[in-house]
């Protein structure tokens, strides 16, 4: 029993050393093509330990990391924090079922949620009075999720797995 | 299932079914709910600017420390950078001293003049600006919006609404301060706007962002408007807050369609928005007071220079103005705009 106290308590230290380790990847000075192409860190992360750790990790941390995402964009409070919430939710109500999904099922499910997000982005910054960019906007979501696919090759244990764990 | 099982033997806490919490819906109520009232507190209200002003200062370390890599990168590029680079850098900056040291010689001889003229003519002085040097940390990261953001904030005297200018021309004005940084909304950006005039003619109008390419559009301009391809547009100075005669734009393209009565005007900033590490935030300080004290006498429209900067003067026309004509031109929209837009925040 204290071995799995001792266990669940590395894992949280992981999962709020990654948290953080993603915010500080927001922070870096990025700019030009690199903005652009950008992937969706911080959300990446959530996702991940949404479906290795979905006791420890869930909506409320991602609405938490949500409002730091807000404060670092300087945009109004509360929007990140809104389309992280929205798309941890069809993350955590599918959860069971995705971690015994195929790979590819597992990829095309996470390239939903990184749209989904943008999504809800989009639409509350339509509602601030900002402007569709133009489809490279998604592009966030495309490198989001290859970045998944090249972490699960290098064998990045997703919670596909991990049942005896 | 088997998982939840197993996890709870191991936890010796209640099922994992119950373990979980709050059902997933009630958490995304309950979340959307509260981010809903946040951002309408923080669009309509103003009470989210503290938090949002001391978590930045929380924040500042972090950034310090996610700046270092690309910091240490650009000062160790900066070290091994060629002989041959460094000799031609400097040759430029010889040339570029030399012709400045020129145009500053008349530049003081002007300022002499100018005083005398204004002692003769019993004016008030002009403003001295007070501009602070500041370095851009990095862009913004939201990319609906233009914005960068700089290493000098509140501790440094910036103010809100201050210019950013740079050896080219005016970039932006500051929405926001921060105790050691601030954040500079770009020209280019859709909220921002900035009252022109062209430099040919001393026509006046407003600079609106486009925000999505890097251009300035001239809206509620009439179809027959004196604007050519490669007209320069400066400030007009009458908002109080750029100092006038600064370099903003170019005219790129001037469409007219048969269906609108405005023309399309697209103008390109002269400033390097986009490749310059240093800017200037110019401010000109207590401008509301001056206006305030000293009603607006009729000398005052004779000196175009002394009504530029007093806002209440913005329907008293340049004197001096080529073409008075067309100078009255600007739309009465953009000018009601010259009150509050520079000043909006999104």
């Amino acid at each position: 029993m204290l071995k799995a106290a001792r266990m669940r308590n590395n894992k949280l230290r992981s999962i709020y050393l990654s948290l953080f380790a993603a915010f500080i990847c927001i922070l870096f000075p990025w700019s030009g093509i690199a903005l652009t192409l950008r992937p969706d860190l911080m959300l990446l992360v959530i996702l991940f330990w949404l479906l290795r750790a979905p006791n420890q990790c869930s909506v409320g941390t991602a609405w938490f990391m949500g409002l730091w995402v807000d404060l670092a964009t300087g945009g109004i409070f509360g929007q990140y924090a809104l389309a992280y919430t929205i798309t941890t939710f069809f993350a955590v109500i599918y959860q069971r079922r995705l971690v015994l999904f195929s790979s590819t099922q597992q990829l095309v499910y996470v390239f939903s949620l990184l749209l989904l997000s943008q999504l809800i982005l989009l639409i509350l910054k339509a509602f601030a009075g900002h402007e569709f960019l133009g489809w490279s906007y998604f592009l966030p979501s495309v490198t989001g999720v290859l970045l998944w696919q090249i972490a699960v090759s290098f064998g990045l244990n997703t919670g596909r797995h991990s049942h005896g764990s | 299932m088997m998982r939840g099982i197993h996890q709870n033997f191991d936890q010796q806490q209640a099922p994992a079914f119950f373990a979980r919490g709050p059902s997933p819906l009630a958490r995304l109520t309950f979340f959307t709910a509260l981010s809903l009232a946040l951002m309408a507190t923080d669009s309509r209200l103003q009470y989210l600017a503290d938090v949002r002003e001391n978590l930045m200062t929380l924040l500042h370390p972090l950034q310090v420390i996610a700046n270092a890599p690309s910091r240490l990168y650009q000062s160790t590029d900066e070290y091994f950078s060629t002989h041959h680079y460094l000799l031609a850098e400097n040759a430029r900056l010889k040339r570029q001293a030399l012709t400045q040291d020129i145009a500053l010689q008349r530049l003081d001889i002007l300022s002499l003049e100018n005083a005398n003229l204004r002692n003769l003519l019993q004016a008030k002085q002009s403003l001295t600006e007070t501009s602070i040097l500041a370095e851009i940390i990095h862009v913004g990261r939201d990319s609906f919006t233009k914005k960068i953001i700089v290493n000098r904030g509140k501790n440094h005297h910036v103010i809100t609404g201050a210019a950013a200018v740079d050896a080219k021309g005016v970039i932006g004005q500051v929405t926001r301060t921060y105790p050691s940084s601030s954040e500079i909304t770009l020209i280019t950006d859709k909220s921002l706007a900035i009252p022109v005039q062209i430099e040919r003619n001393g026509l006046r109008a407003i600079a609106f962002g486009h925000g999505r390419d890097n251009t300035l559009d001239l809206p509620y301009l009439p179809a027959n408007v004196d604007i050519k391809r490669g007209d320069k547009l400066v400030t007009s100075g009458i908002d109080g807050v750029y100092p006038a005669g600064l370099a903003v734009a170019t005219v790129i393209e001037m469409r007219t369609t048969q269906d609108s009565p405005f023309a399309q005007i697209i103008c390109t900033p002269t400033g390097g928005i986009e490749n310059d590490r240093q800017v200037l935030l110019v401010s000109i300080p207590e401008v509301k007071q001056e206006t305030a004290t000293e009603p607006l006498a009729s000398e005052n429209s004779k000196l175009p220079a002394t009504a530029a900067i007093t806002p209440a003067a913005t329907d008293t026309k340049p004197a001096q103005s080529p073409k008075p004509a067309i100078a009255e031109k600007p739309a009465p929209t953009p000018s009601a705009n010259v009150e509050s837009r520079p000043h909006a925040q999104q």
